[in-house]
């Protein structure tokens, strides 16, 4: 499959601190790839190396065939971005806010009324945005970096603090443009989130990538199967048992369990992106 | 550069300049205050006449000079004094006697006066001086033709072009209406940066020139047609008009660059508030000066603002010509360069 993003040895620097540390890595197109790491891990800054907000130390970040560098009005013309903190004039109305970035990007024929209903703001077009919600400025958000029709979509923390049907409604608009063709670039803290919606993950700590593959993958690699028993034992005392899926043992140790005690409950259990994230990088995502 | 971006930017801009009050306020509340400001000075000339006077003795018939109604005299301990006093504006004329003017009257010598004019000072006040020393002479000596006078206009002789407040106004109001804009182009700009609203610009094929030159056409549009309706309402149109014109768009761009560096400095509109006024009052220090003649120092003339503000009084005030402040336009020019060299740099780091 075509790469829409190809990364080689990109490095950024803040005075003495290397934000980002020589990274490479590669993005398919129609790919959704999640970027997780804590704060100042070297995300937001690797996003603005690739959106042309920042010139890179060193290396090249080469977007849908065009080096960032060289071409950002090539790029940025093919590019759209959610930013995590909401930035739309308040002062206008949802339909002005889009219309004026359809301008920007030379947009002809633009109808900003059939995005907004997409993203569930009809009705609402021309109130002020400083009267919405945090959900609705959000859904505006993603209506603002769908406008230009992207090739590759930059989402920064797209449904941090909304409530559930708001997150949903989001994450369903990212999967319709990932179904589109689009590439996404998602950047989050929420493991879920990033479990449910991506085909690869990347982990990035202390500016650099220390994993990056799909979570199956990731979860088979690092993380631990096992089954949880609640028997009861001794009337109504209520105990934990664990057993290990991926032990030679473990078929026998079911056989053993269920014939020998009274199992209230038996699930699976496996480890979360979270808990790959501290055993890969030693820290916590929400550090 | 690409027009379809710049002019979408403009009508952003102007738009959140409609939508805002305070823009608003500053704005059209500004320039309707200014007009009542100017058309509230009065438009008529005091007919009282100020004279300071330096005698060692002074003779009987002019002590009782000070009781004329109509007439105020100061007397000064020496005649660097009075020249001083003549040459700041207080005083429309000064009179200097010689110390021996009584023994000189009493040898039949003829004493030489020296009489001293503001630069203000109409012809007919000059020949009223004059009459009264004549007549003064002659009610002491008894004889007519017993001095010498000698006429000294300090500064710029202004025979017969006295102005009133009102015109004296005039420069200092057009300049402030201009400056004014400094306010709400960096507040708009400084909204945008705080916001994060520029961050979203500048991932779309939106160049930094595309922006610099929508908020310089904003700034110099507001302030330009302001100053342009000032100066018509108050007839400072009357002389030379292009070269009021000319100086008015540098004043403008002047006050975009300015507004530029203000808003790379400010932090939040506070901050263009309170930074804003410190500028604006040092940038109307120069207008002081044109209201009233004198009490500057040459050190006003390191004020950029200096250079507006002197060609706007020359021209509308004086009739001055191209050949009179043809270098106070280039000086003007230079600056407005340079502000908006400074300003575009300043801000472009801003953005980042």
């Amino acid at each position: 499959m075509e790469k829409s993003i190809i990364v080689e040895n990109l490095a950024f620097r803040y005075g003495n601190l290397l934000a980002v540390d020589h990274i490479s890595f590669d993005v398919k197109a129609g790919e959704i790839l999640g970027f997780l790491g804590p704060n100042g891990a070297g995300k937001t800054t690797t996003v603005k190396m690739l959106t042309g907000q920042l010139h890179p130390y060193a290396g090249k970040a080469v977007l849908l065939g065009y080096d960032v560098t060289k071409n950002p009005d090539k790029v940025q013309s093919r590019i759209g971005v959610c930013f995590e903190q909401t930035n739309l004039y308040e002062q206008m109305s949802a339909i002005e806010n889009l219309k004026l970035f359809a301008v920007l990007f030379g947009v002809d024929n633009f109808n900003g009324y059939a995005l907004l209903q997409r993203v569930g703001l009809a009705g609402r077009e021309k109130d002020k945005v400083s009267g919405y919600s945090k959900g609705m400025k959000q859904r505006l958000m993603i209506a603002r970096s769908l406008v230009n029709k992207p090739q590759i979509i930059f989402m920064d923390e797209p449904t941090s603090g909304l409530d559930p049907v708001s997150s949903e409604a989001i994450d369903n608009i990212i999967l319709e443009e990932r179904d589109r063709g689009a590439t996404i670039f998602l950047t989050t803290h929420d493991m879920w989130e990033a479990d449910k919606l991506c085909d690869r993950v990347a982990f990035m700590n202390q500016g650099k990538i220390e994993a990056l593959d799909s979570p199956r993958n990731l979860k088979q690699q690092y993380g631990k199967r096992s089954l949880i028993a609640e028997i009861s034992s001794n009337g109504d005392a209520i105990v934990k048992k664990e057993i290990d899926m991926d032990s030679p043992n473990t078929a026998a140790e079911v056989e053993k369990l269920l014939t020998n005690e009274k199992v209230i409950t038996l699930h699976s259990e496996e480890a979360t992106l979270e808990d790959i994230f501290i055993k890969v990088t030693g820290r916590r995502l929400t550090e | 550069m690409n027009f379809r971006i710049v002019k979408a930017l403009l009508k952003k801009d102007f738009s959140l300049f409609m939508s805002n009050r305070f823009y608003m306020l500053i704005t059209f509340v500004g320039i309707i205050f200014f007009i009542a400001i100017y058309f509230l000075m009065p438009s008529q000339v005091d007919e009282e006449l100020n004279v300071a006077m330096y005698a060692e003795e002074v003779p009987v018939v002019f002590a009782q000079l000070s009781e004329t109604e109509g007439i105020n005299i100061e007397y000064f301990e020496d005649e660097e004094t009075l020249k001083q006093e003549v040459l700041d504006g207080n005083y429309q004329a000064g009179i200097s006697l010689p110390e021996d003017i009584m023994e000189t009257w009493q040898s039949g010598g003829i004493p030489d006066i020296k009489v001293y004019y503001s630069s203000s000072t109409a012809t007919e006040i000059k020949d009223a001086i004059v009459t009264i020393v004549e007549e003064l002479s002659y009610l002491q000596t008894g004889q007519s033709i017993n001095y010498n006078i000698s006429q000294e206009v300090l500064g710029h002789d202004m025979a017969g072009e006295q102005l009133s407040l009102r015109e004296r106004m005039r420069p200092l109001l057009a300049v402030v209406i201009l400056l004014m804009e400094i306010l709400t182009l960096a507040s708009l700009i400084s909204v945008e940066i705080e916001q994060g609203t520029a961050r979203a610009l500048f991932v779309t094929p939106m160049r930094t020139a595309d922006l610099f030159m929508a908020k310089g056409i904003l700034g110099v549009g507001l302030a330009l047609a302001q100053a342009i309706l000032f100066m018509l309402l108050a007839g400072g149109f009357a002389n030379q008009p292009l070269i009021i014109l000319i100086t008015l768009l540098l004043g403008s761009l002047m006050v975009v660059g300015i507004s530029f560096l203000l808003a790379s400095v400010a932090r939040d509109v506070m901050a263009v508030t309170s930074w804003g006024m410190l500028i604006l009052i040092i940038l109307m220090i120069p207008g002081f000066g044109t209201t009233v003649p004198g009490i500057l120092s040459e050190w006003t003339k390191v004020i950029p603002s200096f250079y507006l503000t002197d060609t706007v009084n020359r021209v509308a005030n004086y009739g001055a010509n191209w050949g009179d402040v043809g270098i106070n336009m280039a000086v003007l020019a230079g600056i407005t360069v340079l502000a908006i060299y400074a300003g575009m740099n300043a801000l472009r780091r801003r953005y980042r």
